[in-house]
């Protein structure tokens, strides 16, 4: 009698396991096709949306050693619609399978729309859609997003998710791009006292391009040759209120990412002009930042409020081309005051550049002014956006050099 | 089984309460609280416990005069017959109420984030129904299983709120005082809600091994809630900033966010079916406090019988509202009520009690 009471139960179980598949929102792994990139331009038609839809094919790399499909890791459709919600509907009529937003990486905007009026209550449609995460980046591509994803052609990342992803964490981790997720824009959106950055990106080298010191370029002008892809990501996007206005070059995002403590940046290489040679020859330096920033700021309420910004950094030295001994006191103080009025001078220019030409700025600074304040009515009345422009910055790196690397002595000339 | 083991310790009696007020944080009560104060939202917990500390300890002062009696037996004894029914029955309503709506707020946001196309009723139904076999259970099961999943409960939110420290600041919750002083104090007033659960576990003192128990336990629970809520919101307040005010459901918009490195990007469900679980027991609790209210009310011994009705109504007045945006107006309205009343009766109740001596009784015969 027990036992048939333990058979019926497990029984039971069983017919439980059934339940675990669902009803309405019954799921098929095989009927399902996942965008990992989304392309946004303007259409020609008035008050429509271009969308870009870069589906992945799961089949591909999935499989160990070989001997999976032939099929393409990829494929790509672009057509007009209201918006992108209701398009993965019409995409059916040309994908075989049922789209989904689970896995997208990034979004991609036209420089031309993002600059568009319209462009924030597209994007705020990605708040409704519960299937795209708030982790989502944000690019801005220089032409067409849907000529963007065309052009785009890995040569060894084909799988587009692991590609779009790799490249958006190094870029991230070298500070060129910023961390431009959905989350920071809308957040940027709602607070509404600063600017928010998106990568900037594009899969066309420009023609012409003048050389210029490692990290000035912006995505499309470092020319690079060989057999590669095209695709390049670096610089960033300005958006003010939600709508592209200038464009940032890798070095001043680098800036901002080394100014912003709410970014994970790693360790940056970057060239310092030899204060010991004197032919414009340069070093190369890591920086690291491993604390935060120290904002001080004073007179908030006077017409010229102040603000001190201390950035505590670590420095190694990785070359030496002039072949300085840093043995002597006197070398390594010179070299401390010339990494220190180098960043000096490149940060008070961003702020220049901020306060003049993109009328913000382009972190939240403005989180460090609340704290001056007791309730949001007079932080209101304080009126950050305003009191920024005039504002009278002032940047003290802190720089620790934790490394002066292998002393090289200058090798003997022969006969000399 | 004797009677010793059919009644709940301490542990079980805080895991239940931790559970029931500490999901609060996890629905919608955070925007709710951050539209009315914004950044100020974390003091609001503090605060509100400051404002509910008077009277749940003269209630529990006034209950410790009848050992081992319920909450709706001493408001018979001490306003009477007549007025004391009419007591029971607005607490009973109220009660009803919060609980039709808060299941629906869960059954809302199962189906927002989770079953987007299945119907509402389905997950109501199967939400509702498996609260009732657990309720149907009694409060003895009802205290180990959630015993058992308090620790998992709270190890999770911790571990969730930690990784979502990662991309917030905490500057965010300057400027200080929010709103201003004024706002502040108006506002703790709806956060008294976010306690009203204190004053329903009064009914359940017969249950609790002993008064002293149930005492001890309930200024555990409230000290351990209070700081827990207040914390929970600091930290949306540190990740969301100003978007928590646009946000519905903060807690899944976090889990959705967060991630174990690239490797494991999409972590929610982890947490979502915990969380899940111990929605399970919020209900069970919840509705098993109703069904012994009514029992008690209308003189039903058996009352375990009712809950499977009792539940149906309460689906059914959930699905009163059409859509998700009226339910939270509702919820603003009955959370509004709710802490008021309940402190009103307890101070009444006390004065009453103190008026008609009853505190001078109970000396009496202790010294007898």
């Amino acid at each position: 009698m027990q036992k048939t009471g333990i058979v019926c139960k497990g029984l039971l179980f069983l017919v439980m396991v059934c339940l675990l598949t669902g009803c309405s929102d019954r799921e098929e792994l095989e009927d399902r096709s996942y965008v990992i990139g989304l392309g946004i331009d303007k259409s020609e038609h008035k008050g429509k949306i271009k969308v870009t839809m870069l589906l992945a094919n799961p089949e591909v790399g999935s499989m160990q050693g070989g001997g999976g499909s032939t099929e393409k890791p990829r494929e790509i459709i672009t057509f007009n619609v209201n918006d992108f919600i209701a398009a993965k509907g019409t995409a059916n009529s040309i994908i075989s399978r049922k789209i989904n937003y689970d896995f997208l990486k990034i979004i991609i905007v036209s420089e031309k729309y993002a600059m568009d009026k319209n462009f924030p209550t597209t994007i705020s449609d990605t708040q409704k859609d519960k299937e795209i995460r708030m982790n989502t980046y944000l690019a801005v591509s220089k032409e067409n997003a849907s000529d963007y994803f065309v052009e785009n052609k890995p040569k060894m990342e084909t799988r587009p998710h692991k590609y779009f992803q790799y490249m958006v964490d190094h870029g991230i981790e070298n500070g060129m791009i910023p961390d431009s997720t959905l989350f920071r824009y809308f957040k940027t959106l709602e607070r509404g006292t600063d600017l928010y950055l998106a990568m900037y990106t594009t899969a066309i080298k420009s023609k012409k391009t003048k050389y210029k010191s490692e990290d000035e370029y912006m995505a499309g002008q470092e020319d690079a040759t060989g057999e590669l892809d095209d695709t390049q990501f670096m610089g960033s996007a300005v958006f003010k209120n939600g709508v592209m206005t200038n464009k940032l070059n890798g070095q001043e995002t680098r800036i901002v990412n080394i100014l912003d403590d709410t970014t994970d940046i790693k360790d940056i290489l970057i060239d310092i002009p030899d204060p010991f040679s004197n032919k414009g020859g340069q070093f190369a330096a890591r920086i690291m930042k491993r604390e935060n920033n120290k904002v001080k700021m004073k007179s908030l309420k006077g017409t010229k409020p102040q603000m001190i910004i201390t950035i505590p950094l670590k420095v190694e030295i990785m070359t030496n081309p002039s072949m300085v001994s840093y043995t002597s006191e006197k070398n390594r103080q010179i070299l401390k005051k010339q990494v220190i009025s180098f960043l000096k001078v490149m940060n008070e220019n961003l702020f220049k550049k901020s306060q003049t030409k993109l009328k913000g700025v382009p972190y939240p600074l403005s989180l460090y002014a609340r704290p001056y304040f007791l309730t949001i009515k007079e932080f209101e009345k304080f009126n950050w956006g305003k009191s920024f422009i005039r504002a009278d910055i002032i940047v003290k790196p802190e720089i620790e050099i934790i490394d002066y690397g292998k002393q090289s002595k200058k090798p003997v000339k022969v006969g000399g | 089984m004797d009677q010793q083991s059919r009644k709940l310790g301490i542990r079980e009696y805080v895991s239940i309460a931790i559970l029931m007020v500490g999901a609060k944080a996890t629905e919608d009560s955070p925007t709710i609280l951050y539209k009315q104060v914004q950044n100020a939202s974390w003091m609001i917990p503090i605060l509100s416990a400051g404002l509910f500390f008077i009277p749940l300890l003269l209630l529990l002062k006034t209950l410790s005069l009848y050992e081992d009696k319920d909450l709706f037996f001493v408001i018979r004894k001490i306003l009477g017959k007549y007025i004391g029914i009419l007591v029971c029955l607005i607490i009973f309503f109220i009660s009803s109420a919060a609980i039709s709506f808060d299941s629906r707020i869960y059954t809302n946001i199962i189906r927002t984030f989770y079953f987007p196309t299945s119907p509402v009723l389905l997950i109501y139904a199967m939400l509702m129904a498996i609260c009732t076999y657990g309720a149907k259970k009694g409060l003895q099961n009802i205290g180990s299983v959630s015993y058992l999943i308090v620790y998992y409960a709270v190890l999770s939110l911790y571990i969730a709120l930690l990784l979502s420290t990662q991309s917030s600041t905490i500057r965010a919750m300057f400027p200080i005082l929010g709103p201003g002083t004024i706002g502040l104090m108006k506002s703790s007033f709806l956060g008294l809600t976010l306690f009203a659960d204190f004053f329903l576990f009064t009914t359940i003192i017969p249950y609790v091994m002993s008064g002293k128990v149930f005492r001890r336990g309930t200024w555990i629970a409230f000290v351990y809630t209070t700081i827990q809520l207040s914390v929970i919101l600091l930290v949306y307040i540190c990740m969301f900033d100003t978007t928590l005010g646009t946000i519905g459901y903060p807690f899944h918009t976090l889990i959705r966010f967060i991630s174990l490195g690239s490797y494991l990007p999409n972590v929610e469900i982890i947490f979502f079916v915990i969380w899940l679980l111990s929605a399970f027991i919020r209900f069970t609790a919840f509705l098993y406090i109703n069904g012994m209210m009514f029992g008690f009310i209308f003189k039903i011994k058996d009352f375990e019988y009712l809950i499977p009705s009792l539940a149906t109504i309460y689906v059914m007045i959930g699905s009163i509202p059409e859509s998700a945006i009226a339910v939270s107006q509702i919820k603003v309205m009955i959370s509004g009520a709710v802490g008021p009343v309940f402190i009103f009766i307890a101070l009444i109740l006390w004065l009453v009690a103190l008026l008609k001596g009853e505190f001078k009784h109970a000396k009496n015969r202790n010294s007898m």
